[in-house]
């Protein structure tokens, strides 16, 4: 058998993907006083590369792409205004700075019909519970005054906002550091095998043993999960995201659209990020997340039809990263069939939802009621 | 193309010479901060090669335009660019452009880099037959190298041998019917060979059957105290503002660096009327034990080893000391200029001050190979060079089909033999795409295989007689910037390392180091070597930041901006 990992050859919780769920989770569990270690490949996942926006509103996007997951999207929406809800805890609780402002999202609409489209949408949503109108050009410009011509109206949803994940992922490292969390970053886990009451998971530098493994590596859960013979069908959808240089503050709301593939705003820094779910690509034996042209391309110029004085501004970066799509709904929880074996994969706008996802599921690890109905989410769900 | 414009800075006249960079008409008038950053830090003219992205202004109201790559055609209204200055409100976009609206160019052959080793590739490539496009985002071709001059001749001096011997390598090209567009900047490269451009404020695309990519080289960051001020550039801008401008860096500048262009660099400016103090070489001064590489050279390449000679006569006539085995250490601004300070290169010693208005750096090259990286073109570190090297075959082939490379983008060799080279990778370009080889190519070809062997053993004597230290990160303090662009100095990243950060790019999430609208070409080579000492990482292709596209920034409405027509 070969020697045990040199970081850690036994381990009570191994968590597996290091991106702000699998953190935030082994920080929770360390604070329960678990012996936790995290583990991470290093691949660019969402946490990296994604675009900060706090989204609560359905995003367009996915009721379009995937309308058989509207259901399950609905189901998911009160989480939101809670996931938000748990970044702004965690803030205070690691007195750390987000960049994290809650300044309102606007959906735009450039068409009457897309306004129809909205005022549905918006009825809908407030029947489950958020806040939101929708707004005539006239109102429009009076809080955002820097809309194109062709945006007749938008709705807002005042429970949006955006924060700086290159900060959050700073300080949820440090503070899990300090916690005591092993952090073994580089190096892939899997397969994993039961072995007694535990599990065995195989790494490059050897085998770590633990009592309870947690699979919170997004996309990456999948293969993990199957080698136990448990279907999790989360797929990787590789993102293209676009930064800008910085100019002065002038976008305060998070704004999509109606109809088209967008999301745009502005950081602290100055810098607008231009995203919203325009696809990459995985090149090259590394499967290394790649941009395309065509991506860049659209992107870029529909950002500046919608705020036209963007652009003289010059692009200075773009990337891709990896994100997760399910079924709409987060995977939290016991692997029924594999005591001791839990998922940790949030839905749609994960990173929005991941510091509560984690913490969720630390409640069912340590056996504390949630304080949520959990059965949608269940990892069982799958068969 | 003589005379002169007056254009405006801040309001105030400024007369410049029609054809030349903006950047050169500041320099001359003695204005050398450009914009402040986000730390109200003044920055001014460094690379003088576009990389940079330190001399930006605002020009007819267009913000973060580069003065070095900006030609005064016309009366400019120039404004100092601030941080983040607020945008013009403008009511309409444009429409929303697809990649299906964009202007698409394919030539057989694309040359990407009109240096020697792009042209000299573009003309065997043509004689053999094939259809070449050759792009360059400078204004004028030749590349750093065969620097062209853009102002009038009254200007200074006459062409030198150079610039003749450049332009008659430009003159070539074109009559054999070598296609040629300067002020067009590739910002990207995506599989399989295809690039993304903008040329004119608009976007276009090549889809070329081969691409031969010769993008050159950038001077390597010197990260001392001191290196970001204003009036501290490196030894290629002061040099192109003398050979394309005819302008000098300023009245009394002192060249510091490791290698024999700071020699050309002294003479040229002592030439022009510059007064230089002394050419600072980091390399130990050559003792008889040397006198084996100097004889090697001086039998590959006898020409080169008399230009030596003559820069050494011009720059002993001229009063310059020439210091040996001494860096620059701090440079500290004076109300009468610049303070530099010269530190022993290995070990200790006493230091020496220079008082002057202007320093030239230069400390060797990094390879441009942003294209090629973008592409997945395969490279390896050399630990001797302290480089990625492109892997290619005996044609000049990478790792990518259709995909060539050549020149100072592969790893540095020097424009003798990206000239040579030139010669094989444009004769093997045009016969895989099935052109017969011309009469006289073999010879050719076997000839200029010869001229490569004879650079590369010049290149190698070259610089076991220049060898010198690396850069050390004792150099820095803790408020040194290691990243231009971000601000980010060496305290800052020391800090990240101490919180067990190993991969860069989670130092660089961490600090926003190389996050930068230069795309971390001046602080990843730095940081690279940093985290191989701190943490034994080894160096290799995978070890510095990932290729990033834009290679250089571009504007939005650049690629709004209508394609075809
Ligand atoms: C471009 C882009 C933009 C986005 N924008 C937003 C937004 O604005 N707002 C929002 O709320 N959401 C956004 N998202 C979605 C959000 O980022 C993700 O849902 C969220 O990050 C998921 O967090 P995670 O921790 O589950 O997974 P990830 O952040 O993907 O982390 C999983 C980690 O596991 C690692 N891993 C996988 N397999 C293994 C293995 N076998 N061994 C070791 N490690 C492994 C991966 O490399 C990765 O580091 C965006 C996503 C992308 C890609
Ligand atoms: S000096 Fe102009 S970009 Fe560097």
């Amino acid at each position: 058998m070969a020697s045990p990992h040199p970081v850690v050859g036994e381990i009570e919780v191994l968590v597996i993907g290091g991106g702000v769920v699998g953190s935030c989770l082994a920080g929770f569990l360390a604070e329960d006083g678990v012996g936790v270690a995290l583990i991470d490949d290093g691949r660019i996942g969402g946490s990296n590369a994604n675009a900060g926006s706090l989204h609560v509103q359905m995003q367009s996007r996915f009721m379009r792409l995937y309308p058989q997951n509207v259901p399950g999207m609905e189901r998911q929406l009160p989480l939101y205004p809670k996931g938000v809800a748990a970044w702004q805890a965690l803030e205070k609780k690691l007195d750390a700075h987000f960049d994290l402002k809650m300044t309102g999202g606007l959906m735009v609409a450039e068409s009457l019909d897309q306004l129809e489209f909205l005022r549905v949408k918006a009825a809908r949503e407030r029947e489950l519970g958020l806040e939101v109108e929708v707004l005539g050009r006239a109102e429009l410009d009076r809080i955002a005054p820097y809309f194109g011509e062709s945006v007749v109206g938008a709705e807002l949803c005042a429970d949006e906002g955006k924060l700086n994940p290159l900060l959050c992922n700073a300080a949820i490292r440090r503070w899990i550091l300090a916690r005591g969390v092993v952090l073994i970053e580089g190096e892939a886990a899997g397969p994993i095998r039961r072995e007694g009451a535990g599990f065995v998971v195989e790494t490059k530098r050897g085998p770590i043993r633990a009592g309870r493994v947690v699979l919170a590596a997004a996309s990456g859960s999948k293969a993990l999960a199957a080698g136990l013979g448990v279907a999790i069908p989360a797929e990787p959808e590789p993102l293209h995201m676009n930064i800008t240089e910085p100019t002065s503050a002038m976008i305060g709301h998070l704004v999509q659209h109606a109809d088209r593939m967008i999301t745009l705003k502005q950081f602290g820094t100055g810098q607008i990020v231009i995203g919203g779910g325009w696809p990459a690509h995985l090149a090259g034996e590394r499967r290394h997340p790649t941009v395309e042209l065509a991506s860049l391309i659209a992107n870029a110029t529909l950002a500046q039809h919608i705020v036209p004085r963007i652009a003289p501004l010059r692009i200075i970066r773009t990337w891709a990263g990896i994100n997760t799509a399910v079924d709409g709904k987060g995977v939290l929880g016991p692997v029924g069939p594999v005591p001791g074996l839990f998922a940790a994969i949030p839905g749609d706008a994960g990173y929005t939802l991941g510091p509560l996802s984690a913490r969720l599921v630390a409640e069912m690890m340590a056996g504390r009621a949630p304080g949520e109905d959990m059965a949608p989410f269940s990892p069982d769900r799958f068969g | 193309m003589s005379g002169t414009i007056t254009i405006t800075f801040e309001g105030e006249p400024v007369e410049a010479r029609e054809g030349e960079s903006l950047a050169a008409a500041l320099t001359a008038h003695g204005i050398d901060a450009f914009r402040t950053t986000r730390c109200e830090a003044e920055r001014g003219l460094f690379c003088g090669m576009g990389v940079c992205q330190d001399c930006l202004v605002e020009v007819d109201g267009k913000p973060n335009q580069r003065a070095c790559m900006t030609r005064v055609d016309r009366p400019l209204s120039v404004r100092r660019e601030a941080h983040a200055r607020p945008l013009a409100p403008a009511m309409q976009g444009q429409p929303p452009a697809t990649i299906g609206d964009v202007e698409v160019q394919m030539p057989e052959i694309l040359v990407i880099g009109a240096g020697p080793g792009g042209l000299s590739a573009a003309i065997a490539a043509r004689r053999a037959g094939a259809q070449v496009l050759v792009v360059d985002e400078r204004s004028q071709p030749g590349g750093q190298y065969f620097k062209q001059l853009s102002v009038g001749a009254e200007a200074g001096p006459p062409p030198d041998r150079q610039h003749r011997e450049g332009a008659a390598l430009i003159e070539e090209a074109r009559s054999l019917g070598v296609e040629l567009r300067s002020g067009v900047t590739v910002w990207g490269a995506f599989e399989p060979n295809e690039f993304a451009a903008t040329a004119a404020g608009r976007p276009l695309r090549l889809l070329p059957k081969a691409a031969i990519v010769a993008t050159g080289a950038y001077e390597r960051g010197w990260p001392v105290p001191g290196w970001t001020l204003p009036g501290v550039m490196t030894t290629g801008a002061a040099q192109t503002l003398w050979r394309t401008a005819r302008r000098l860096p300023g009245r009394r500048v002192l060249i510091a660096g490791n290698g024999p262009l700071n020699l050309q660099l002294a003479a040229e400016l002592i030439e022009g009327g510059a007064e230089v103090p002394a050419v600072v070489e980091a390399a130990p001064r050559p003792g008889l034990a040397r006198l084996g590489a100097l004889l090697a050279m001086a039998r590959s390449s006898p020409r080169l080893i008399r230009d030596g000679l003559r820069y050494h006569a011009a720059r002993r006539s001229g009063g310059a000391a020439m210091v040996h085995g001494m860096v620059v250490a701090g440079i500290e601004k004076t109300p009468a200029g610049l303070q530099v300070r010269l530190a022993p290169a290995a070990g200790t010693g006493a230091e020496r001050r220079y008082e002057v208005d202007a320093v030239c750096l230069g400390y060797g090259f990094e390879p441009s190979n942003e294209l090629l990286r973008a592409l997945g073109c395969g490279h390896d570190f050399d630990p001797v060079r302290r480089q990625l090297v492109t892997r290619r075959d005996a044609r000049g082939l990478t790792d990518m089909a259709g995909v060539y490379a050549l020149g100072d983008c592969t790893g540095l060799g020097g424009a003798r033999a990206a000239l040579a080279e030139g010669t094989i990778v444009g004769l093997a370009a045009a016969a895989a795409l099935g052109h017969a080889a011309p009469a006289g190519s073999r010879a050719a070809s076997r000839r200029a295989g010869r001229d490569l062997a004879r650079h590369r053993d010049f290149q190698k004597a070259l610089w076991s007689l220049y060898a010198a230290p690396a850069y050390s990160s004792k150099l820095a303090t803790a408020d040194t910037l290691i990243c231009r662009c971000e601000e980010v100095s060496f305290g800052q990243i020391e800090e990240a390392l101490g919180e067990e950060m190993e991969l860069i790019g989670a130092v660089k999430r961490r600090t926003r180091v190389g996050m930068g609208r230069c795309q971390g070409r001046y602080c990843a080579p730095v940081l690279d070597a940093l985290l191989a000492e701190r943490f034994g990482r080894p160096r290799d292709e995978f070890s510095g930041f990932a290729p990033r596209i834009p290679v250089k920034p571009v504007a939005i409405g650049d690629l709004a901006g209508p394609g075809a027509g």
